[in-house]
């Protein structure tokens, strides 16, 4: 049995972190890491309740989000239809109110819901370390998975998200409504200018080993109206750049198909 | 592993328990404190049979450590009411036999309690998301989803009048 550590500040945290290494565990919300613990080698647990990540505060231009921010604390925060889209389909209303948006940026294939979101709208992470904070942004986080698992990040503390400049959206492919694991989950970011798409940001979960924005379907619709033509080239380049798996929930070939057709979906919504 | 004293409050009444400190607070309600209404279907967060409220908020006690809500508000369903009657959400469940084994039904009578003191007017699609965490595998959804229509109708008639 591991041994449950509660730190009094975040530079506790982050010290205990980097010194025990491989044999610590960052508990957040416990709702993935409870489930695989008890077999599991972790030696240590650091409880990170209590150490103040759990506000989010508003600033200029946009949001500091507490990484232990329950998931549906960050929807009535933050009024930005992809997330607020994502969080609803997270589990359902219990885990919604356990789940972190820390925990949930870290879970693996097939869960991992909020990623397409936060990628779509381009945030930051910050993480302490006993070096102290440093910033990277999420696409470069999801750029350094291997083998659909995180790298040895250290401890996240707080995502930052400015205002989006254009307009959001979040769709999941799953089996049934509500509290199920996805086929894949797409967001997507559009900023148009005269009917012409200026800037887009295209993002997929559960459809490689780890979520990344997909910059082909993204420049499939760069500089043209987001019309039939340009979303079915999007949907086109979402399918030939996914790498997906075959696992209980779906076949590659499905999540494939999928991650088209969602893409196209998502689109849409935003034309 | 050496025990801890772990100090709750459990249905408004303060409780004391010798427990391991990774301890789940589903193991705590049934087997310290006997309050059996918590079940445990999967131990996984899969089938809320095990649901609670903790300060109003409904959370899966599998996956609680116990030692985390020390000075929080436990609710389980035996604290619904004081005298142990039945109260009318549970007696919408009666009258459209939403339980057949009984097994979900707490955690389902949790789960739109949640619901119900947020939302005291769900839409029935409000009601199936705030149920979508909980499983029941004989009665069916259909009854369960009548039973909470029928509270809520309860409820607001009873704030009418
Ligand atoms: C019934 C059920 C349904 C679910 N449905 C979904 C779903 O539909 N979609 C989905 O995406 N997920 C789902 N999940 C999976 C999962 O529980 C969530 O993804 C959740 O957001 C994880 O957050 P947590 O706070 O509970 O994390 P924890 O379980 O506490 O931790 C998860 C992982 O993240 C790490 N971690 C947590 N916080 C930090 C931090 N601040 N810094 C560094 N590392 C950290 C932990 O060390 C651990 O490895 C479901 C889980 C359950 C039980
Ligand atoms: S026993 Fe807790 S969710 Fe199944
Ligand atoms: S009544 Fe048997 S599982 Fe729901």
């Amino acid at each position: 049995m591991p041994e449950l550590l509660r730190p009094g500040s975040v530079d506790e945290a982050a010290g205990l972190i980097g010194s025990h290494g491989a044999a610590a565990a960052v508990l957040a919300g416990g709702t993935s890491l409870l489930r695989e613990i008890w077999p599991s080698d972790a030696g240590y647990l650091i409880a990170v309740d209590g150490l103040g990540l759990d506000r989010v505060e508003a600033r200029d231009g946009g949001w500091s989000i507490g990484a232990a921010v329950p998931l549906r604390a960050l929807r009535e925060a933050v009024p930005i239809p992809a997330l607020q889209a994502a969080t609803r389909e997270i589990g359902g209303p219990a885990v919604q109110n356990m789940a972190t948006v820390g925990g949930n940026l870290f879970a693996r294939a097939p869960f991992g819901d909020l990623a397409p979101a936060l990628l779509a709208l381009g945030a930051d992470l910050v993480f302490a370390s006993a070096d102290g904070e440093a910033t990277q942004p999420i696409d470069a986080f999801y750029a350094a998975w291997s083998d659909g698992a995180p790298p040895r990040a250290g401890l996240l503390i707080r995502i930052e998200l400015d205002e989006p400049a254009g307009a959001s959206a979040y769709l999941k492919c799953a089996r049934r409504r509500y509290s199920t694991p996805s086929v894949v989950t797409v967001a997507a970011c559009v900023e148009t200018d005269g009917g012409t798409v200026s800037a887009a940001r295209v993002a997929l979960s559960g459809a490689s080993a780890a979520p990344f924005r997909c910059g082909a379907a993204e420049r499939a619709v760069i500089g043209s109206a987001l019309d039939d033509a340009a979303m079915a080239a999007a949907a086109a380049a979402a399918e030939a750049a996914v790498t997906p798996a075959t696992d209980p929930v779906a076949t590659d070939w499905y999540r494939r198909r999928m991650a088209g057709v969602f893409v196209r979906r998502v689109l849409a919504q935003l034309a | 592993m050496e025990s801890k004293l772990i100090r709750l409050t459990v249905n408004g009444r303060e409780e004391a328990v010798v427990a391991d400190p990774l301890a789940t607070l589903q193991d705590v309600l049934r087997d310290s404190l006997e309050l059996t209404a918590v079940k445990s279907g999967c131990g996984q967060g899969g089938c809320g049979s095990c649901s609670v409220l903790v300060d109003g908020e409904l959370r899966l006690s599998c996956l609680t450590l116990a030692e985390r809500v020390e000075g929080a508000e436990i609710t389980t369903l035996e604290g619904l009411n004081e005298t142990n009657a039945i109260v009318p959400l549970q007696q919408a469940f009666v009258e459209n036999y939403a339980a057949q084994c009984g097994y979900c039904t707490a955690g389902m009578v949790m789960a739109a309690k949640a619901l119900l003191d947020r939302n005291p007017a769900p839409s029935r699609d409000e009601i199936v998301e705030g149920l979508s965490g909980n499983l029941c595998r004989c009665t069916g959804f259909a009854p369960i989803v009548r039973a909470v229509e029928q509270a809520a109708r309860a409820l607001s008639g009873e704030e009418a009048s």
